[in-house]
């Protein structure tokens, strides 16, 4: 499902992000990455996500070689993958339901099937009743839930969370962890979010990736607490 | 299938009301240049029409030889003027009609009587006025009716009628360009106001890269949107135009200082020069926000 071989990343400021990293994740696995500020977290994402293109080796994902996209087919890629971002990333000018119908616009679904399916996932949500809300009239928790109804909504087979509780308090970080569980479960969606809430790391025991200074240090199978350096 | 059509259309609309500040905005910035293009536009445009006019009544005066003044020699004179690339109008006058032109330009009696016994030795020619399409060709045609076998003199106002000439040439080609660098100057500034009004939107148009629009789907709102804001920042112009100009051509009874500088009347004139604008309008907001977003497009893959 995602493949990275040796893929390193520097940019063009010279800064070394990511060195050598090799990656599998199968099928409807749920995977953690964790790490300190500056670890390469975010680089990760940007590779699986096509925002970046790594200086080297090739990530693969749903069988696309992401880093050998053209500008224009980027977006085509996208719709095979769900991203959910810690600033959220709703459409300022757009109500909550048109947020989410929007992703399912970008791939022509009828509208009938549109206003069925943005309800459906404002339901799974828990957001029914703010489908007309703009985003700035929302709550973060909120905001965050909006944003995880439109990166599920055309059922894609990969889902990436960055540090989808970061912005939030413990109990609403439960109410979204509870949520990404559920989508894993039901839908065999591939899971893969980036945190450094290490409570909800033991809490929620699940694969877990360790990344230091651009290295992978540590791949647990079981999860379970990490000890590193913040 | 026709929902998708309308899309960019309904999405548009939304657009420019949503962003309404900012709509406004760049709005106001067309409304403004198209004021200047719309005064330029009448400036030159009736500045061309004095020119023209002026130009035209420039005639030629073709005297024809004593001994050619029969009927049919005269209609052979008319058909070789009129054979010369260039000539407009002929228009004829007999030695008679000379005469009594000549004897009506004395106002006191006395002279009057003293020239009344010539009209029986009537010393005038039968003569041809030519009037030209363009007047850089005065000489040469002025020069062409001379060959003509019959014709006794042809007279054209000569270096001063030439120099009147590309003086009002300069005029008129001057004001075109300054109406045309001034209308480059004014896209640049719309350009400019609706790349800021997208530039508060880039993040928009990443968020929808990210959630796997394409960029066709994202550019064509703003386009449309970019052609709302001109058709918005013309109503304005268009209006004080249309009105402007019928109050300014009642007011001056149509012309300006003398018969010579007649203004165009407003129909259908203003009419033209209202859609030239919301024309102008649209499109600038069309290319402006097409270069706006597109540049945007680029910003994050």
């Amino acid at each position: 499902m995602i493949e990275c071989t040796h893929v390193f990343k520097k940019y063009k400021n010279g800064v070394n992000a990511l060195y050598d990293i090799n990656l599998k994740v199968d099928q409807g696995e749920f995977v953690y990455i964790i790490g300190p500020t500056g670890s390469g977290k975010s680089t990760l994402i940007k590779l699986l996500d096509g925002e970046e293109i790594p200086t080297k080796g090739t990530v693969n994902v749903v069988g696309i070689n992401v880093g050998k996209l053209r500008h224009s087919k980027v977006p085509i890629y996208r719709r095979n993958i769900g991203v959910v971002f810690q600033d959220f990333r709703l459409l300022p000018s757009k109500t909550v339901f048109e947020n989410i119908s929007y992703a399912l616009e970008v791939i022509n679904m009828r509208k009938d099937l549109i206003r069925r399916r943005t309800r459906e996932v404002m339901n799974l949500v828990g957001l029914d009743e703010k489908g007309s809300s703009f985003p700035r009239e929302l709550s973060g928790g909120q905001q965050q839930r909006a944003a995880i109804a439109r990166a599920i909504a055309n059922r894609p087979k990969v889902l990436i969370a960055d540090e989808p509780t970061g912005n939030l308090d413990p109990g609403m970080s439960d109410e979204v962890m509870a949520l990404l569980e559920k989508i894993n479960r039901e839908y065999g969606t591939t899971i893969l979010m980036v945190t450094h809430d290490l409570t909800m790391v033991n809490k929620h025991r699940k694969r877990t990736i360790v990344l230091e200074h651009g290295h992978i240090v540590a791949d647990l199978a079981e999860g379970g607490y990490v000890r590193h350096d913040q | 299938m026709i929902s998708r059509i309308f899309r960019p259309f309904k999405e548009g609309f939304r657009g420019v009301f949503r962003h309404g500040a900012m709509s406004l905005s760049a709005a106001t910035a067309v409304t403004i240049t198209l004021f200047i293009i719309s005064i330029f536009m009448l400036f030159t445009m009736n500045v061309r029409q004095f020119t023209q006019g002026i130009e035209q009544s420039v005639p030629i005066s073709v005297q024809i030889d004593y001994d050619h003044e029969s009927a049919e020699q005269e209609g052979a004179i008319e058909l070789a003027i009129s054979e010369i690339p260039g000539v407009a109008e002929i228009k004829y006058y007999s030695k008679a009609e000379e005469f009594q032109y000549f004897l009506d330009a004395f106002t006191d009696e006395r002279t009057r009587a003293a020239m009344e016994p010539f009209e029986n030795d009537n010393p005038m020619h039968d003569s041809y006025y030519v009037e030209v399409s363009d007047g850089t060709q005065l000489e040469s045609i002025a020069n062409q009716i001379s060959q003509i076998p019959g014709v006794f003199k042809v007279n054209f106002g000569g270096a001063s009628a030439t120099n009147l000439i590309s003086m009002l040439r300069t005029i008129r080609f001057g004001g075109g360009i300054l109406a045309l660098a001034l209308s480059i100057l004014a896209i640049f500034l719309i350009q400019n106001t609706i790349k800021l009004t997208i530039l508060a939107r880039a993040d928009e148009i990443a968020i929808m890269r990210n959630v796997g629009a394409t960029n066709g789907f994202i550019r064509s709102p703003f386009l449309i949107e970019g052609i709302l804001i001109g058709a918005l920042g013309a109503v304005l112009p268009v209006a004080g135009t249309y009105y402007g100009y019928r109050y300014l051509y009642n007011f001056t009874d149509g012309y300006i200082i003398s018969q010579m500088f007649t203004l165009l009347h407003p129909v259908p004139f203003v009419k033209y020069v209202c859609l030239a604008l919301l024309g102008i309008g649209m499109l600038v907001g069309l290319i402006g926000s097409f270069f706006s977003v597109t540049r945007y497009l680029r910003w994050r893959r």
